[in-house]
């Protein structure tokens, strides 16, 4: 075999490494950091006459202070109509991320956990596959007392889980401080 | 009648003339010839040349010449020896006078690493390291750096899950431990524990694990010991070579082709190297489940070439290493309650389907290195060698949750994503001093820009690092005793920038000495003792002074600590080493290092609130913590060709300020093996085996009680391994099948991060092929 035709590819080994690297194609651009995430929460009961919003916000993200948590305050004995919407509150305008969470129903599902006096909320509107959503339901009060209302905004659960509210990853958990009365 | 070997390991060319002269009976027979250098041709003075059976010994003299005297007939090792270079060893049937060239492949650390410096006949000087080369590699290597390392004992790996697995040596890992891929210092994002080393273990042809400290040869931050992975040295006969490997893995399916075709010149000193590797592999499988989004697709190749005129070496080298790792969906958590619901379930919520579907959470790394190498032998001794590279590194992640509100040219871009380029130069001074001494004197640059994209985890940064080194190893033909010492200072200058829209705008300072001892005494020709003893120290790095934000798969928050100062590490050991022909081997390393200002994660008394609910606070914490424990690894022969393969792990760790356990060290771990040789006639370089292992690793007992869950039940995995050379006419085939976890037990391994979520991968059957092919 003719060794010599090896002789520019050989040399081409030598000298070709120099080309073709990579570049960062960041630098100098200044900061790309933003990150969309949830910041706020926003609980709106509709009902004895009155529309009242609640909210959960954590101002500064993650890390820093803890959110802060209204107190919810509702009549007793009263038919309540409960719409949850997220939104982003880190850079103005403000971005409402419901419609993310509509978009992609099927992904998402919104939980409620009540104790005390506060009854949980039945979900009444569906996804496009016609399982539970949760951004809107609907309650009645009872009795006047204290109570709290847990929402867990969740992505990916398993909504044919008997427990479908243990399976995925949270978005969203605030639990808010209920009174009635 | 002239005659031409490759020796045992293929370093070796051995070149013998037997002029027929008289015959002999009586023990008057002599042995003489000349020392050459196989790279140069020229002659190496005072090489060592001992005839193993009689112990007669003598040393070549300046040009190279030896003569040893008075021998009776009768069948003889050879061995030849000199600093730098590889032990060499032939067997010889003397009958009559001989002469025997002996052609010496010097070390392929000395000629092919210019960070190393080359003064002794093992990588390590002084220091315990061990060794992976030739079937051992090739049967492990398609697992991925971490995992092939596991093979020696002291070793093991951190892992993220299946697919994610970082080298863990005696206890430490990440950023104290540094790897060098073909002498560049491989820098990426090494700093997260879900962040495996970018290497291609394909293109190395031996990897050396050095334990214990060795900043004063590498750089400061080795505390814990380096990985050197060296490519097969440079093509040395002119013609058309390579090698091709084929390997099947039955759990996940997976398949890697990896080749690799090399050539050099007859006239002109040129040779050059192609190779690739790629990989494609599915979702695991569990004994009871399948892991969703567990697939890994791999692609790298790199080319080098080398021009040696007489006096010269110039080497360039390219590499580019891109893989992408799938994920366990179900690891991916949102806060504490999720948590406790998966550790609740200790298994996926599914039992998941086979897919080679690579979905999100996933992780992109890519990963380039250019290396450029000049090398001038200034006289026999003595070399002097410049080296420049460049990497650079892009990591991007993609959580399992898209961003919100994405543009749709955006729908597909990371959650976040880390782009480091980083340059280096080295010169380096390889010299003798006298007769006994050798050493290198030396020094290092580098430079580093690091900026992070759509998200605030860690601070744009970058840094300047600058070292100057000197070692020397006192080493005497027929003296038991072995010194070497090393002394090394380093700085660094770290600017850190912005971090999501904070301007940080700050300026830190580091710098210190390094310093090592290392004796090695020889009690006989079967036993010898090394100990070695030093200090290092390791800067803290970005994430540890300045990280923010939560992790997803542990569902922790971390905060970084940006008043932390350098740890400082005092590193001792002892290792006994002896061997006896074919009959044993062992080695008994017993280590006692105490770090200062050991940085680690101290979880918070509260947990962090945030609007995802709460998540478990780490924060960024030192304190002076101690970690001691013992290797073990042995090898008997126990009937003919049937071998004791034994080996051991035992390690504690310490906080001496907190008086407790540190996390994430690794339990006791036991190996034994039996292996039984055949074959060994037809195929003595690469000899067939079969082997059996059972790998016994206890319960860690000693963890803080801070973790999530405690740590996981102890285990006993079976392996099983046949390795068989045949002969294709005249075309040698290297055939390996190996099954690992030949029982599918069902087990966790504290040191995987997935352990909340899954167990490890069940039985896998894998099939290799080797062909190694040459034309001239």
């Amino acid at each position: 075999m003719k060794i010599n035709a090896l002789k520019l590819p050989l040399l081409a080994m030598l000298v070709l490494p120099f080309l073709g690297c990579e570049k960062d194609d960041d630098n100098g651009n200044g900061p790309d950091n933003e990150q969309e995430l949830i910041t706020k929460v926003t609980l709106t009961f509709t009902g004895g006459g009155q529309t009242l919003p609640f909210s959960a916000e954590d101002k500064d993200g993650d890390g820093g202070k803890a959110p802060v948590i209204d107190n919810i305050t509702l009549k007793a004995n009263t038919d309540y109509k409960l719409a949850a919407t997220f939104s982003h509150t880190l850079h103005t305008p403000a971005e409402d991320l419901t419609i993310e969470v509509k978009n992609e129903s099927n992904d998402h599902l919104v939980c409620y956990v009540a104790t005390g006096a506060m009854t949980s909320p039945a979900i009444q509107d569906k996804d496009s596959a016609g399982k539970p959503l949760g951004l809107e339901s609907t309650f009645k009060t009872g009795a006047a007392g204290a109570g709290t209302l847990k929402i867990t905004l969740k992505h990916k659960a398993d909504k044919s889980n008997a427990n479908a509210c243990g399976t995925g990853e949270t978005d969203v958990e605030a639990t808010f401080n209920v009174t009635v009365q | 009648m002239e005659k031409r070997w490759t020796s045992l390991f293929g370093m070796l060319w051995l070149v013998v003339g037997l002029p027929a002269q008289l015959l002999a009976q009586d023990c008057n027979l002599s042995l003489r010839g000349q020392v050459l250098n196989a790279d140069t041709g020229l002659p190496m003075p005072y090489a060592g040349v001992v005839i193993k059976e009689t112990q007669q010994g003598v040393q070549s003299d300046e040009h190279g010449h030896y003569q040893i005297e008075r021998i009776c007939p009768g069948e003889y090792t050879i061995v030849c020896s000199h600093l730098g270079c590889d032990h060499a060893e032939q067997k010889l049937t003397l009958q009559r006078h001989a002469v025997l060239d002996i052609a010496m492949k010097e070390n392929a650390v000395t000629l092919e690493n210019l960070v190393v410096t080359g003064s002794s006949n093992k990588k390590a000087g002084t220091q315990t390291s061990s060794e992976l080369s030739g079937v051992e590699l090739d049967a492990g290597r398609g697992m991925g750096l971490g995992e092939s390392l596991k093979r020696l004992s002291g070793v093991s790996t951190l892992n993220t899950g299946a697919t994610i697995s970082k080298p863990v040596i005696q206890g430490l890992h990440s950023n104290r431990i540094l790897i060098f891929n073909n002498g560049v210092r491989l820098e990426g994002q090494q700093w997260g524990n879900e962040h495996a080393p970018e290497v291609d273990p394909f293109t190395a042809e031996r990897i050396t694990v050095v334990k214990g400290a060795a900043s004063v040869r590498y750089g400061a931050d080795a505390l814990g010991g380096i990985i050197l992975l060296e490519p097969k040295p440079g093509r040395q006969t002119p013609g058309i070579g390579g090698e091709a490997h084929l390997q099947g893995y039955s759990n996940g399916r997976g398949g890697i082709a990896s080749g690799m075709l090399e050539g050099r010149l007859a006239k002109l000193p040129l040779s050059g190297r192609i190779q690739g590797t790629l990989k494609r592999a599915g979702n695991l499988q569990t004994p009871n489940y399948y892991l969703n989004n567990t697939g890994v697709s791999e692609s790298n190749f790199s080319w080098s070439g080398k021009f040696q005129p007489e006096h010269w070496v110039l080497e360039t080298f390219y590499s580019r290493f891109f893989t992408q790792l799938g994920i366990l969906r179900d690891s991916h958590i949102g806060n504490l309650t999720d948590l406790s619901n998966a550790i609740e379930r200790g298994r996926p919520l599914q039992d998941g389907a086979f897919s080679y579907d690579l979905g999100r959470p996933l992780q992109k790394a890519m990963h380039e290195t250019f290396r450029v190498k000049l090398a001038h032998a200034l006289s026999e001794t003595d070399k002097l060698s410049l080296q420049l590279s460049r990497q650079f590194n892009r990591r991007q992640e993609y959580d399992a949750h898209r961003r919100f509100n994405p543009l749709p040219e955006t729908l597909d871009d990371p959650n976040i994503e880390f782009e480091i380029t980083t340059w280096a130069a080295e010169l380096n001074w390889d010299h003798r001093l006298g007769r006994n001494w050798r050493g290198a004197l030396g020094t290092n640059a580098q430079k580093q820009i690091n900026t992070v994209d759509r998200g605030a985890l860690i601070p744009n940064f970058d840094n300047f690092d600058w070292g100057v080194y000197w070692t020397e190893r006192r080493f005497k033909q027929g003296s038991p005793w072995e010194y070497e010492f090393g002394l090394r200072y380093d700085l660094r200058h770290l600017h850190v920038a912005e971090q999501g829209t904070n301007n940080l705008d700050e300026d830190r300072d580091f710098q210190n000495w390094s310093a090592s001892l290392g004796v090695v005494y020889a009690l006989n020709e079967d036993w010898k003792l090394r100990f070695n003893t030093g200090s290092a120290w390791r800067s803290p790095l970005v994430n540890e002074l300045y990280s923010s934000g939560v992790h997803h798969g542990s569902a922790s928050y971390e905060e970084g600590n940006p008043d932390l100062q350098a740890e400082r590490g005092f590193n001792n050991s002892l290792t006994l080493e002896g061997s006896r022909n074919d009959h044993w081997t062992m080695a008994l390393t017993s280590y006692y290092n105490l770090i200062n200002h050991f940085i680690y994660l101290q979880p918070r008394a509260e947990a962090q609130l945030t609007i995802r609910g709460a998540f478990p606070a780490f924060d960024y914490n030192q304190a002076d913590a101690r970690i001691m424990g013992i290797d073990w690894t042995g090898d008997f022969t126990l009937y003919k060709t049937l071998h004791l393969e034994s080996k051991a792990s035992l390690l504690s760790g310490w906080n001496r300020e907190l008086d407790d356990y540190l996390i994430y060290m690794p339990p006791l771990r036991f190996e034994q093996g039996l292996k039984w040789g055949f074959n060994e006639k037809k195929q003595a370089d690469h000899p067939s085996f079969v082997r059996i292992s059972a790998l016994w690793v206890l319960q860690q007992k000693q963890a803080p009680v801070t973790d999530y869950a405690p740590p996981p039940a102890g285990f006993v995995r079976l392996d099983a391994e046949l390795f068989h050379t045949l002969m294709w006419g005249k075309q040698r085939l290297e055939v390996g099948i190996s099954v690992f976890n030949l029982l599918n037990t069902e087990y966790w391994e504290y040191l995987n991060r997935f352990r909340y979520f899954s167990a490890e991968p069940g039985r896998n059957l894998s099939l290799r092929l080797k062909v190694p092919f040459n034309f001239t």
